[in-house]
């Protein structure tokens, strides 16, 4: 964990990066920024046939459950199997490999904006 | 984004490397060969702004909104943009000078290589910032304006905002700055159009961007007020009227028409018309070259939150979010079965796009207009004013009257 504010899920016990399972890789927590302010946004998985995995397709930003799906189903209608939704603010979203962005960004980069704090 | 005043009389411009392939031909900085593969990137860097507009499709608010990525986070992703190949980013909101690092941010982007241009709606664009700008790097600043000021103002919910957005213009040349202006036009505004021409290229403004509304954010609320097939032939008529009109008359400017590509078809049509067949087969060449629309490949949009979409107006979808992965690994991750079909549109398209004879200079317009009206993104764009003849399909009802 860096100096980077997090997300107030990520307080969530359940979720503690810095509490990672033995043996398991350390776990980043910085993803956990908010998505979406005023609309709810909703992460958006797709299977187009059987045999395929679930795939991860981006999100939908969406007042509710059914009209995520509504979205959903406009955007992935034409070649979805299956379609599964999540709230992005029930997700938890760890980065195990990759190196989320404010943990790229510049260490110690004074920070003039504020950002969440904002 | 289709440049009339090149097509119809061939002027030359910066960016036109980008659209046009003319980089050969110019005397003026061309954007290189090389980064034409890569997109334009819109950053909405806040979603603050200092007004309302009835077509704001960021929705922007006039209260700081939260997760507005940090001034770290906005250097790094700009350093991620420049390895990528981006060749332009695009400042945009909300409005980006409510962001007070905004300067640095600009600064950064051009010490990246990347060219640094900004959307704004100028009514807090005083001298010294502009001044600052330049100093940092940016390249270009295009002002919204909608309309004469009564119209203008009603419709960015303050008065004086005309009178602003013009002092903003105003403190960008005195800058030095290459300043446009940005219109969207729509039955509010389409009687403006040729006064507030004439009023900004009295005032030395020679760039004139104009914009279909499309239907994202609020524009998805006021489609009432679109243009009708008729209304939206007219109103592109006169756009390349007031650019040959001006043209004629020894004071070029540069007029761009943005987010329609059925406009393709159309000057190729004018073209044949005003101009002859060579003009036409010219123009069409050009416009080949140009792509069609370039939702989901020669335009990006990041928002404040780091989400990516496919274009600025479409603010509803993300392809996922620049905190997680850096952009270009988001960008080219075609296991996302729309962005891989957004590319080989022309395998997906259905209803009049599917046989269209435009359908390669065109390659149906916008998606996200499709979406909204027909719940297919890959259904009709129903903005599309072109006839069956100019469409080469025969026999079609419930299509804009007769064309000229």
């Amino acid at each position: 964990m860096k100096d980077e504010p997090v997300s107030t899920d990520m307080s969530d016990p359940d979720a503690d990066p810095d509490s990672p399972e033995p043996g398991e890789p350390a776990l980043d927590s910085a993803v956990g920024a908010p998505r979406g302010d005023v609309t709810r946004e909703w992460e958006l998985f797709v299977r187009e046939e059987s045999g395929d995995p679930l795939t991860h397709a981006g999100s939908v930003s969406a007042p509710s459950a059914e009209i995520a799906r509504e979205q959903a189903e406009r955007l992935f209608g034409w070649t979805a199997e299956t379609l599964w939704l999540c709230p992005a603010d029930e997700t938890r979203r760890f980065a195990a490999d990759g190196v989320p962005l404010s943990e790229r960004a510049e260490a110690g980069t004074p920070d003039r904006h504020g950002g969440e704090e904002a | 984004m289709i440049s009339v005043s090149k097509l119809l009389c061939d002027l030359d411009a910066e960016g036109d490397g980008l659209r046009y392939d003319a980089a050969a031909e110019s005397e003026k900085a061309q954007i290189r060969e090389r980064k034409q593969r890569r997109p334009v990137v819109v950053w909405n860097c806040t979603k603050q702004c200092n007004l309302y507009c009835d077509h704001c499709y960021a929705a922007a608010e006039t209260e700081p909104a939260p997760g507005e990525m940090t001034t770290a986070e906005g250097k790094q992703f700009l350093d991620e943009l420049a390895a990528f190949g981006a060749p332009v980013v695009l400042f945009s909101g909300g409005e980006p000078l409510a962001r007070e690092d905004l300067v640095e941010l600009v600064a950064h982007a051009s010490d990246a290589g990347l060219r640094p241009v900004l959307s704004t709606n100028g009514t807090l664009l005083t001298e010294e910032r502009a001044a600052a700008l330049r100093e940092a790097g940016l390249k270009y600043v295009g002002v919204s304006v909608d309309g004469m000021p009564e119209r203008n103002d009603a419709f960015r919910g303050q008065d004086g905002a005309f009178d602003r957005a013009l002092a903003g213009i105003e403190a960008s040349q005195s800058a030095g700055l290459k300043t446009g202006l940005r219109y969207t036009i729509t039955r509010h505004n389409a009687d403006d159009l040729e006064d507030v021409v004439d009023l900004l290229a009295d005032r030395g403004v020679d760039r004139f961007c104009f914009y279909h509304l499309d239907y994202g954010g609020r524009g998805a609320e006021i489609r009432d007020v679109d243009l009708t097939p008729d209304e939206r032939r007219a109103a592109v008529r006169r756009v390349c009227d007031l650019t040959r009109e001006y043209h004629d008359a020894g004071h070029e400017i540069e007029t761009l028409l943005v987010g329609n590509y059925a406009d393709a078809g159309y000057l190729v049509e004018y073209a044949r018309r005003e101009l002859g067949e060579a003009m036409a087969d010219r123009i069409r060449g050009y416009l080949l070259t140009n792509g069609g629309d370039p939702t989901g490949e020669r335009i990006a949009d990041v928002d404040y939150q780091g989400n990516v979409h496919l274009t600025q107006f479409w603010q509803g979808y993300s392809l996922g979010n620049v905190r997680d992965r850096p952009f270009g690994d988001i960008w080219t991750d075609e296991s996302n079965p729309l962005l891989g079909a957004l590319r080989d549109r022309e395998a997906h398209l259905t209803g009049r796009c599917a046989g269209c004879q435009y359908q390669d200079i065109c390659r149906g317009a916008s998606r996200l207009r499709a979406l909204s009206a027909g719940d297919d993104p890959f259904g009709p764009d129903p903005q599309c004013y072109l006839t069956p003849e100019e469409r080469g399909v025969d026999g079609e009802s419930g299509v804009p009257g007769a064309a000229d």
